[in-house]
C-alpha cells in the first residue's frame, strides 16, 4: 500500500517538478503512469524509495513515512530499476552484478546463491553467467539490470522506462515476467512513454502532466478519453483513435472487441 | 559533486558577461598571483573582500555563496593540516592560527576568482579567445569540451549514486576504508559511461564535418571594447593598491 | 518501375562488418539502394545492426571504427572507405539516438554554425545557412538559448538543424525519438516528412512503426546482421515473414489482417483514418 499525500518538490528555485501529487496505489496492483517529458514522473517514483523526501505532503509505503527512514531500509520493499542500466552495472561478472543487492542487504550465503539462481533462470541470462555485464547487447543488459533488483524480491517494482529500445519480442516477455509477479502479489509500477505497451498490458494508467496527477482509472477508460489526450502529450492508442473515427459508442483499446465491432457494422450493412 | 556546479556558466547579461574573455584571463592571472604571493592574513582578507562587488555585478551571489559551501570541507581540512604541524614545531598557537587563516583565506581566494571568472564566460567564447590568441583550435575545443561535460558528469554521478542506493549500497556506511570501497560502483560505471560518451561524442563531431579545414571560420570574433581598456585599467589599477597595502601591513 | 540504371543516393553492395574486438559479424552481407528523395524506414530486432549500418552509410565504420569491412558503400557517388568521414558529412547527415550527446555548444545558434564553421565558409555564408536551417526546422525562437535548456524534442531538432547547415543531400536518424515523449516524437517525424517532401532522402530508424509507416515509401528490417525484408510498407507490413520476424506490427495491421480473413478480401491499411474510411465506406 503506496499513498501520496499532496507531495510537491522543487529541485531549485522556480518551477516545482510536483506541484500536489495526490495517489493511492493497493497492494498487488500493475499500474502505469505517463505524461510529457519533464511531467515530474522519475520524480515522483524517486519518491517512493526515499532518494526524494517530499519538501511538501508525505509518502507513506507500507505504513512507513519516507522521511523518517532511509534508502536502504525502504529499498528493500520498493525496488526501482532506472532507465539506463549503464548507470549500474559495474561488476565482473553478471552473477556477482546479481548478488550486489542481496551483499547489501546482508542475505546468508546459502539464500544470496538461492535467489541468484533464480533470477538467472527468470531473465535466461544463465547462459551469461560468467560474462562480464558490459560485453552484453543492450537488450541483455536491460535484463540483467532487471534480475538484479528483482532477485531481493521487493514487494513493490518500479520501473522506470523499461520498454526505451526494446523491439517487440523483448516487450512481450517483460509483460510476462510483469505479469506473473503481479499475480504473485507484488505492486508493479512502470513509468513509461509507450502507449501501446500500456494499452497492451496494463489495468490501471495514471497521467501526469506539469507535476500534477491529470487523470487515474483504467486504461481501457482513460486512453480513450479525448479531453485528456488533449491535456496530455500523449497521442491515443491507434484503437482509441480507430473506435472515435468509425463513431463507436463503446470506444476501446482491445483488438479482438473491434474486430467484433467492426464484423457487426460490416455484417449489419450487408443485409 | 555540489563544487563543480560553482563553475558553470550560466547565461547572462551584465558587464561582467559581455567582458571579452581575454580581459577577464588578465584579471584571473592578476589576482590569482596575489593570493599567491600575500601571506597576511589581513592582504587576503582584503582581497577577498574586493571580490563582492565583481560577485555583485555578474549577479552571481547564489552560485558563488554555494562554491564557498561547497569547499568548506576542504577549507576545514587545510586548516587543521596547517596548524596543527604549525603549533608543533613553533609551539606558538597564534602563529600557527595566523598561518592557518591565511592558508583558508588563500583557498577561499583562487575559489571565487575561479568561480568568478568561469561563471560569467561562456566555454565557446573562452575557446574562441584561445583561438585568437594563437592557441591551437584542437587545444581549444579540448578545454571547452571538458568544461562543457563537467556539469553532464556530475549529473551522471547523481544518476548513478541513486541507482546503487535503490540496491541498498549505503556510501556512509563502515569505516574508512570501506567507505572507499563504498564508491566502486559508482566509479565503474562513471568510469565506462565518460568513455562511451567521450566516444559518441567524437562521432556527433565527425558528422559535422570536424576537422575538415585546417582554417576554421567562426561565425563571431571577439573584439576588444572601451570597456575592456577600462576593465584591465581598473584590475591593474586595484591590483596595485593591494600590493601597496600589502607592503604597509 | 523506377529505370534500373537511375543514380541511386546510397549503393550498398555486399557490405559485411565485424567490429574490431567482435567475433562474429554485425553486418553480413547488405545490399541496398536508395534512390534521391526516397524516405526509407530502418526496422528489425534489437541488435540486428541498424545503427552498424548507420555508420556504415556516413562512413564512421570503417574509417573511424576500422574492423573488419567488406563489399562497398557508395553515397553521392563517393566510396566511403576512400573518401574522409568530413567529406562525406556533407553528403550524409546521422542524427544520434541521445540527443545529450549530440550537442556541446552552450547556444543554439552556435550548435548549428559548428558544422559549416568547420567547413570553413565565409562568416555570412554561415550566418545565412543557420538561419535557413533554423527556420525550416522551425526553431528560430530557440536560437539564444542553450541546448540544455530544451526539452528533448527540441534537442533533437536543434541536432537535425545542426546537419541541415550542411546542406546534406542524405539524412540518416538512429532511433531519434526513443527518449521522447509521444507528442514530441511526432513533430520530429512529421519534421522529417516535411524535409523529405523538400527533397531530402531520409533513412529513418525505428521500432515504433505505428507513428510512421504510413510516411515512409520504403520499410526495410534487418535480422541478424541481414536485410530480411524490403519493400513499400503496405507490402513488407503484411507479409508473413515479418510477422514471424517479431516486428511489433501496428495494431491497425493486426486489426486488418483479422478483417482480411473474416471478409475474404485483401485490406491494407496502416492509419485509423484509412481503416474507418473504408468501413465508413462499406456501410453505407
Ligand atoms: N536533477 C535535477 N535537477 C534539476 N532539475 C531537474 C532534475 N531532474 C529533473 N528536473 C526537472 O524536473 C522536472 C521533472 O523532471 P522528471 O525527470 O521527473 O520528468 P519525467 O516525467 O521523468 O520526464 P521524462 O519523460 O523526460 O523522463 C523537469 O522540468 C526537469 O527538468
Ligand atoms: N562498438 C561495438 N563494438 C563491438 N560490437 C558492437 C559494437 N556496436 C555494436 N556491436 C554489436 O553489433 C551487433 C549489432 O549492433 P547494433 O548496435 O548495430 O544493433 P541495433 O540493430 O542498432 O540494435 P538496437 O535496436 O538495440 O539499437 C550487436 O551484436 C552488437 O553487440
Ligand atoms: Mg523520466
Ligand atoms: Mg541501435
Amino acid at each position: 500500500m503506496i499513498s501520496i499525500d499532496g507531495v510537491t518538490y522543487s529541485y531549485g528555485e522556480g518551477i516545482s517538478a510536483l506541484d500536489g501529487v495526490d495517489l493511492e496505489i493497493g497492494d498487488s496492483e500493475l499500474l502505469a503512469i505517463v505524461g510529457e517529458n519533464g511531467a515530474g514522473k522519475t520524480t515522483l517514483v524517486k519518491h517512493l524509495n526515499g532518494l526524494l523526501k517530499p519538501q511538501r505532503g508525505r509518502v507513506i509505503v507500507e505504513g512507513i513515512d519516507t522521511r523518517e527512514t532511509t534508502v536502504a531500509t525502504l529499498a528493500k520493499k520498493v525496488g526501482l530499476v532506472f532507465q539506463n542500466p549503464d548507470h549500474m552495472l559495474f561488476a565482473e561478472t553478471v552473477e556477482k552484478e546479481l548478488s550486489f543487492a542481496l551483499v547489501n542487504f546482508g542475505l546468508p550465503p546459502e539464500e544470496i546463491a538461492k535467489r541468484v539462481e533464480w533470477a538467472l533462470i527468470e531473465f535466461r541470462l544463465s547462459n551469461y553467467r560468467d560474462r562480464s555485464p558490459f560485453t552484453l547487447s543492450g537488450g541483455e543488459k536491460k535484463r540483467v539490470s532487471l534480475a538484479s533488483v528483482l532477485c531481493y524480491d521487493p514487494q513493490i517494482i518500479v520501473l522506470d522506462e523499461p520498454t526505451t529500445g526494446q523491439d517487440n519480442l523483448q516487450k512481450t516477455r517483460l509483460a510476462s515476467t510483469l505479469a506473473k509477479l503481479n499475480r504473485q502479489g507484488k505492486t508493479v509500477i512502470v513509468v513509461t512513454h509507450d502507449i501501446e505497451f500500456v494499452a497492451d498490458f496494463i489495468p490501471r494508467v495514471v497521467v501526469m502532466s506539469k507535476g500534477k496527477v491529470i487523470a487515474d482509472g483504467p486504461t481501457e477508460e482513460i486512453l480513450v478519453r479525448e479531453d485528456v489526450m488533449d491535456a496530455s502529450s500523449i497521442l491515443p492508442p491507434q484503437l482509441a483513435e480507430l473506435s472515435w473515427k468509425i463513431g463507436l459508442s463503446t470506444p476501446s483499446i482491445n483488438t479482438e472487441m473491434i474486430v467484433e465491432e467492426i464484423r457487426q457494422i460490416l455484417r449489419c450493412d450487408q443485409k | 559533486m555540489k563544487v563543480f556546479k560553482a563553475f558553470e556558466y550560466r547565461r547572462g547579461a551584465t558587464i561582467l558577461h559581455r567582458i571579452d574573455p581575454r580581459s577577464k584571463l588578465v584579471y584571473l592571472i592578476l589576482f590569482t598571483s596575489l593570493v599567491v604571493y600575500f601571506t597576511n592574513p589581513i592582504a587576503l582578507l582584503i582581497i577577498f573582500l574586493s571580490f563582492l562587488p565583481m560577485v555583485y555585478l555578474g549577479k552571481i551571489s547564489a552560485r558563488w555563496s554555494q562554491s564557498l559551501r561547497g569547499s568548506l570541507f576542504f577549507i576545514v581540512f587545510i586548516f587543521i593540516f596547517n596548524f596543527a604541524p604549525t603549533a608543533y614545531y613553533s609551539g606558538s598557537l597564534l602563529d600557527a592560527a595566523v598561518s592557518a587563516i591565511a592558508m583558508s583565506l588563500r583557498f577561499l581566494n583562487l575559489i571565487s576568482v575561479f568561480s568568478i571568472f568561469f561563471l560569467t564566460t561562456s566555454p565557446e567564447d573562452l575557446t574562441q579567445s584561445m583561438v585568437q590568441l594563437k592557441i591551437p583550435y584542437d587545444y581549444a575545443l579540448t578545454f571547452n569540451m571538458a568544461m562543457r561535460f563537467v556539469p553532464t558528469l556530475s549529473r551522471e554521478a547523481q544518476y548513478i549514486m541513486d541507482a546503487q542506493r535503490s540496491r541498498g549500497l549505503e556510501m556512509e556506511k563502515g569505516n574508512f576504508i570501506s567507505r572507499i570501497r563504498n564508491y566502486v560502483p559508482v566509479l565503474i560505471p562513471l568510469i565506462i559511461s565518460s568513455f562511451r560518451r567521450a566516444e559518441l561524442v567524437a562521432d556527433a563531431m565527425e558528422s559535422r564535418a570536424f576537422g575538415a579545414s585546417k582554417k576554421r571560420t567562426s561565425l563571431y570574433v571577439l573584439k576588444m571594447g572601451r570597456g575592456d581598456f577600462l576593465f584591465i585599467s581598473a584590475a591593474l589599477g586595484s591590483a596595485l593598491v593591494l600590493f601597496t597595502v600589502n607592503l604597509l601591513l | 518501375m523506377l529505370p534500373v540504371m537511375a543514380l541511386a543516393i546510397i549503393e550498398v553492395r555486399g557490405l559485411s562488418y565485424t567490429y574490431p574486438e567482435s567475433d562474429a559479424p554485425s553486418l553480413i552481407d547488405v545490399n541496398f539502394r536508395a534512390e534521391p528523395g526516397e524516405f526509407v524506414l530502418v526496422t528489425g530486432p534489437s541488435g540486428c545492426g541498424k545503427t552498424t549500418f548507420c555508420r556504415a552509410l556516413n562512413g564512421l565504420i570503417p574509417n573511424s571504427y576500422g574492423g573488419d569491412f567488406k563489399g562497398t558503400v557508395m553515397v553521392d557517388g563517393l566510396l566511403t572507405t576512400s573518401t574522409p568521414v568530413y567529406e562525406l558529412a556533407q553528403r550524409v547527415g546521422l542524427v544520434f539516438q541521445n540527443p545529450e550527446n549530440e550537442l556541446f555548444c552552450t547556444t543554439v545558434e552556435r550548435e548549428v554554425a559548428f558544422g559549416p564553421e568547420n567547413l570553413a565558409l565565409p562568416r555570412e555564408e554561415i550566418a545565412m545557412r543557420v538561419e535557413e536551417a533554423l527556420e525550416i526546422v522551425g526553431i528560430t525562437h530557440l536560437k539564444e538559448k542553450s541546448p540544455e535548456e530544451l526539452s528533448g524534442g527540441e534537442q533533437q531538432k536543434v541536432a537535425i538543424a545542426a546537419l541541415l547547415a550542411m546542406k546534406p543531400k542524405v539524412l540518416v536518424l538512429d532511433e531519434p525519438t526513443a527518449n521522447l515523449d509521444p507528442v514530441s516524437a511526432k513533430s520530429v517525424l512529421e519534421l522529417m516528412h516535411k524535409l523529405n517532401k523538400n527533397g531530402v532522402t531520409v533513412i529513418l530508424v525505428e521500432h515504433r512503426l505505428e507513428m510512421i509507416s504510413h510516411l515512409v515509401d520504403r520499410c526495410v528490417v534487418f535480422e541478424g546482421g541481414r536485410v530480411a525484408a524490403d519493400g513499400p510498407p503496405r507490402e513488407v507490413l503484411y507479409s508473413d515473414k515479418v510477422s514471424e520476424l517479431g516486428v511489433g506490427l501496428p495494431k491497425v495491421v493486426q486489426v486488418s489482417k483479422r478483417l482480411s480473413s473474416l471478409i475474404g478480401e485483401p485490406l491494407r491499411f496502416l492509419t485509423p483514418e484509412e481503416l474507418a474510411t473504408y468501413i465508413r465506406g462499406m456501410s453505407y
